[in-house]
């Protein structure tokens, strides 16, 4: 690992992260992932700071993930959701972050349904402000644990062809996995129905297809995304049924892909629609390995930004 | 007194080299059995335990194993100090319980280093005995932690910081000292 400085005291967006920063997260994770593998899985890294977990959007396993890296990390650790904070009272979202700041919390790890949310507090107060998704915007550890896990498998990133398959549309996976993948110098291929992956997004530097097979064919890791019901009801395509049908991975798309292509999903899985079982399960998928994975790059940049937070 | 003065050059540190890994294997191979390891703390200590094993191994024809340690996740001073923390490989590759280990590390100073060495040792398991092994033994020590072997005792005022140079690491075999405040003025090394 070269020398290098981490100065940033929030993770707001891997949009906002320069390849170098990338990098340094997925070196460091490197370390925190023996942590999990040790008898005791625990540092004092983080001994005394406090964080506070802020989900106003509900998650279980983004905020599972985060609440044990911070266990593990030694932190102390407060959770409000949704229902349990002043929001519902009225209260504007800065005067809560204040007065969470106000019981010196270290950490705010938020989930927010309004992209930008965390950005717009992050130069307001002192505490250190790390996203765990704002609505269709960012989801940068999802993205870090991604490139962590491709990295892994492909010994780097550069050059690569990789294919993010689904609602692009209305997926802050999607654009964090592409901005972070592009950073790092992959070749990046978006496909899903027209309705959902708008030609718009070749701006970004992206391939868009809206025909599977070209898509995937050839490619070194195919990302699907899960296919959300309420998207269909809203009119972006006829039917579940078909959508597996057109852009499902199955047993006859999977021809397309090469002997050692991974296959990743963020999870939750609809089974037999975006992906089926027998591949979910298969010797190509490392869907549980991101989630082991998600971990460790959190607990890194638990660490790296806690400590650029100064008092 | 200059910014930066030379406390020894390239024999000088040979012949401290040399003195710890004497002082080691006086310990271990003339008298006790013939199983510890050395650990060397990031990032200078890997270089100085890299040379012990290989001296050890020349004179006596045992060669200790190699462990590498990074402390940064338990310092004291997260969140406190300037430069931020850079995380380098743990490699520990044998079981470290009831095994006999030497700490070795470049320069003992505060001791705060070795104090966070030996909470993320004992996270590993349980050593039966930990030694201490430096090039240099500074004094200003801020923690009741003391050398068991020392290549070079030296009383250093507090404003000036003990650099060690390795040539696997830095080009050259140097111990030199520095003042703090003229090198951040002057951006030497």
């Amino acid at each position: 690992m070269g020398k290098f400085n981490w100065t940033k005291k929030d993770l707001l967006s891997i949009y906002d992260l320069s390849p170098e920063e990338i990098s340094f997260i997925l070196d460091t994770a490197k370390e925190f992932k023996k942590v999990s593998q040790r008898n005791v899985k625990k540092v004092p890294a983080l001994r005394g700071k406090t964080v506070v977990n802020f989900f106003i959007e509900p998650s279980t396993r983004t905020r599972m993930s985060f609440e044990l890296a911070e266990q593990r990390l030694s932190a102390d650790i407060i959770n409000i959701s949704a229902s349990s904070s002043s929001l519902k009272k009225g209260e504007t979202l800065l005067d809560t972050i204040r007065n969470i700041e106000a019981l010196q919390a270290d950490l705010i790890v938020m989930r927010h349904s309004a992209a930008g949310a965390h950005a717009m507090l992050a130069d307001k107060i002192s505490c250190g402000i790390l996203n765990a998704g704002d609505g269709a915007h960012s989801h940068p550890t999802q993205a870090l644990l991604d490139m962590f896990t491709i990295r892994e498998k492909k010994g780097s990133i550069k050059g690569l062809k990789v294919a993010i398959v689904g609602d692009i549309l209305h997926s802050r996976v999607a654009r964090s996995d592409a901005w972070g993948l592009l950073k790092l110098g992959a070749e990046v291929r978006l496909a899903g129905p027209s309705t959902l992956v708008p030609k718009e997004f070749e701006a970004m530097g992206v391939k868009v297809y809206h025909n599977l097979k070209e898509a995937i064919e050839g490619v070194d890791v195919v990302n699907l995304l899960r296919i959300q019901h309420e998207r269909q009801q809203a009119g972006f395509f006829p039917s579940t049924g078909e959508y597996a049908k057109f852009f499902g991975l199955n047993k006859e798309t999977e021809k397309y892909l090469k002997p050692d292509t991974l296959i990743m999903h963020p999870g939750p899985i609809n089974r037999g629609i975006e992906l089926d079982s027998a591949l979910a399960d298969g010797a190509r998928s490392v869907i549980l390995e991101q989630v082991t994975n998600g971990l460790a790059v959190r607990m890194a940049v638990l660490f790296l930004v806690a400590g650029c937070v100064k008092k | 007194m200059p910014a930066k003065k030379e406390v020894c050059n390239a024999d000088g540190v040979r012949a401290a080299v040399q003195k710890v890994a004497d002082g080691i294997i006086s310990e271990f191979l003339d008298h006790s059995t013939r199983d510890f390891a050395i650990i060397g703390i990031h990032q200078q200590g890997v270089p100085l335990a890299k040379r012990l094993i290989s001296i050890i191994k020349e004179k006596t024809g045992y060669s200790p194993e190699l462990a590498l340690l990074d402390i940064s996740m338990y310092r004291d001073d997260i969140g406190v100090r300037q430069d931020l923390p850079q995380i380098n490989e743990t490699l520990i590759p044998f079981d470290m319980n009831d095994k006999a280990v030497i700490l070795v590390d470049d320069v003992l100073s505060s001791g705060r280093t070795i104090r966070a060495a030996l909470d993320a040792l004992t996270d590993y398991g349980r050593p039966s005995l930990i030694r201490l092994a430096v090039l240099v033994n500074r004094g200003n020590h801020e923690f009741p932690i003391g050398a068991d072997y020392t290549g070079i005792a030296l009383e250093v005022p507090k404003e000036r910081k003990v650099a060690v140079e390795f040539v696997e690491s830095d080009g050259q075999d140097r111990v030199s000292t520095i003042d703090w405040k003229k090198q951040l003025s002057q951006g030497d090394k």
